[in-house]
């Protein structure tokens, strides 16, 4: 139990240290650092969805539904009540745990995995787009959060409080994920990942731990969800995309399924790929990063299916290191 | 004579219009190990399938312990004290030998360090290769592959173990090997057994009472040596003798 060997714990310190300096680094430039802040939520998100992808194997491409659902809510309680989202973001948690309850309950009580998974939480996104672009939800303009900063809405003039605010859930995401790893549950969801029927046989009720994953995964996801709408500056039905979902999915398989330090290397790769593209080429060719992150699943798919965190276990065995854990 | 530890009485399982297990009823004593034999498609692993509650069945009742357990939930089953090999291995790949040993103790414990060294105590009881233990699940032969299965389901700790052609695949000495193991824990750990088998020769000299299914129904039961003798399983097995 616990979070297993001390070495983990040392590499977190190290990564989240040079984290911690990038702002400095990049001196302060605020559209570098929104950029970093960009790619940091999305480690946290890629993390998160190692949970019920990585540990599960439940190939769930509904990462923006979560995101979407807990990030409005809290908005909005914002907007329209003055609730700060320090408190907000709880309760976006919390609205976001509920919907994954009632898909997932359903879901692994009938016995939906696979590619029906994927489907079923594909469409999952489609559903709330199509839902919140009605009139009488979201409509089809932009919403604004509120023109005030401050630690109390979250909201600054500058970018570098936004990015260590993500630092510090990224730490609480990546400990949640050691936490699961090494303990009773993560090795209950492995088993499910591995064979779900022989799981059962030895005794591990399949339903409870998938939903446990989902749960947990939908949680954080869905507390992440405000600081997701203040760096993209707006929120409408629109926050909840089909392809941004997609891509958490593909960062998670690319990096390797089950490792955390292959999920954020991914994570803060292609995204950071993904935004200089989009800065460069993005108004000749859009979409482009689609384009390419197709070509690299291809890739993985044939040479590597256990993704990047294969070449890091490569490396650890040349230096002699056991794999644990990370 | 001892109590029965499994009752299984007029079980019937059907599958569209196919009937794979027609009104079986059986007896397993507490502490035996029992045979359960019969051709291809005799309803053999159906029945396994339905004691462990992969299937619901159609008719019938199953007890364990004097309990009624029929159309329990697999893992419900297994909390209960019935564990299982499979015919086809069923290995979790991406792990350790002695993580998936684990995953078994964690049934009976929350502790994962605690699950580990009992894994470890297991794997040595059956005398699994200590070098290997640490190897993943996809790097093992088929011989380490049964093993693994066996340390897995010993490892929730359960009094009726039903083994499903556990010898199938094996060569000669590994077989003797298993039965050797199989002895061992049907003795010292006090496990009662179903082995379900092909090879004659494994489960004849390792049962102590075999059952004999021929098309979904039981056809004969007794000691290894009558039924070694006894005309309609002979015929069962080599079909009806030309006119």
């Amino acid at each position: 139990m616990g979070l297993g060997t001390r070495r983990n714990l040392i590499v977190l310190a190290i990564i989240v240290a040079v984290l911690a300096i990038i702002p400095f680094a990049l001196g302060f430039n605020q559209y570098y650092i929104l950029l970093a802040a960009t790619s940091l939520i999305f480690a946290v998100f890629v993390i998160a969805w190692n949970i019920i992808g990585g540990y599960a194997g439940q190939l769930d491409l509904a990462p923006m539904a979560y995101i979407g659902v807990g990030g409005i809510v809290t908005a909005e309680l914002l907007k329209y009540y003055g609730i700060t989202p320090w408190v907000g973001m709880f309760i976006g948690a919390g609205a976001s745990m509920a919907l994954a309850a009632a898909v997932g309950y359903p879901t692994f009580r009938f016995g939906i995995k696979e590619v029906w998974y994927a489907l079923l939480t594909a469409s999952l996104v489609v559903i709330l787009n199509n839902i919140t672009h009605l009139p009488q939800v979201l409509g089809s303009f932009d919403h604004y959060l509120p023109a005030k900063t401050g630690w109390y809405y979250l909201i600054f003039y500058r970018y570098q409080n936004i990015y260590y605010v993500i630092l510090g859930l990224f730490v609480a995401t990546v400990l949640i994920n050691l936490l699961i790893s090494n303990s009773k549950t993560g090795y209950y969801l492995r088993a499910i990942r591995e064979d779900e029927l022989a799981a059962e046989a030895l005794g591990i009720d399949v339903r409870k731990y998938k939903l446990k994953a989902l749960l947990t995964y939908a949680g954080i996801l869905g507390f992440t969800g405000y600081l997701y709408i203040v760096l993209q500056g707006t929120y409408s039905y629109q926050t909840f995309n089909s392809p941004t979902s997609l891509s958490i999915a593909i960062m998670g398989i690319v990096g390797g399924l089950g490792s955390i330090a292959g999920a954020f290397t991914s994570a803060m790769f292609l995204k950071t790929v993904e935004e200089y593209l989009r800065g460069t080429i993005g108004a000749t060719i859009p979409g482009l990063y689609l384009l390419i992150y197709g070509i690299l699943l291809i890739i993985v798919g044939i040479f590597k299916p256990e993704g990047i965190a294969a070449l890091f276990n490569w490396v650890k065995k040349k230096v002699g290191f056991e794999n644990r854990g990370m | 004579m001892a109590e029965p530890i499994l009752q299984v009485r007029n079980l019937v399982k059907r599958f569209g219009g196919v009937v794979a297990v027609n009104n079986i009823s059986f007896e397993v004593r507490e502490g035996e190990i029992m045979g359960l034999i019969g051709p291809n498609g005799a309803g053999k692993t159906t029945t396994f399938n339905c004691i462990t509650g992969i299937y619901t069945p159609d008719e019938g009742r199953i007890y364990f312990m004097g309990e009624d357990i029929t159309g329990l939930p697999p893992h419900k089953i297994a909390l209960k004290g019935i564990a299982r090999t499979w015919q086809k291995t069923r290995p979790f790949k991406k792990m350790t030998v002695l993580e998936a040993v684990a995953v078994g103790a964690l049934l009976r414990t929350s502790n994962v360090d605690k699950a580990m060294r009992k894994a470890e105590e297991i794997l040595k009881f059956i005398g699994f290769p200590e070098e290997k233990i640490n190897a993943l699940g996809k790097d093992i032969t088929l011989m380490d592959h049964k093993m693994v299965d066996l340390a897995r389901a010993i490892a929730t700790e359960p009094k009726l173990l039903l083994l499903d052609e556990v010898a199938a695949g094996l060569r000669p000495h590994e077989m003797d090997r298993l039965a050797d193991v199989l002895r061992k824990i049907n003795s010292e750990k006090r496990i009662t057994m179903i082995v379900v088998e092909h090879v004659m020769r494994f489960v004849m000299g390792l049962s102590e009472r075999i059952v004999v299914m021929h098309e979904g129904q039981k056809i004969a039961e007794g000691r290894p040596e009558e039924i070694a003798n006894n005309p309609k399983v002979i015929e069962a097995y080599l079909g009806t003798k030309p006119v």
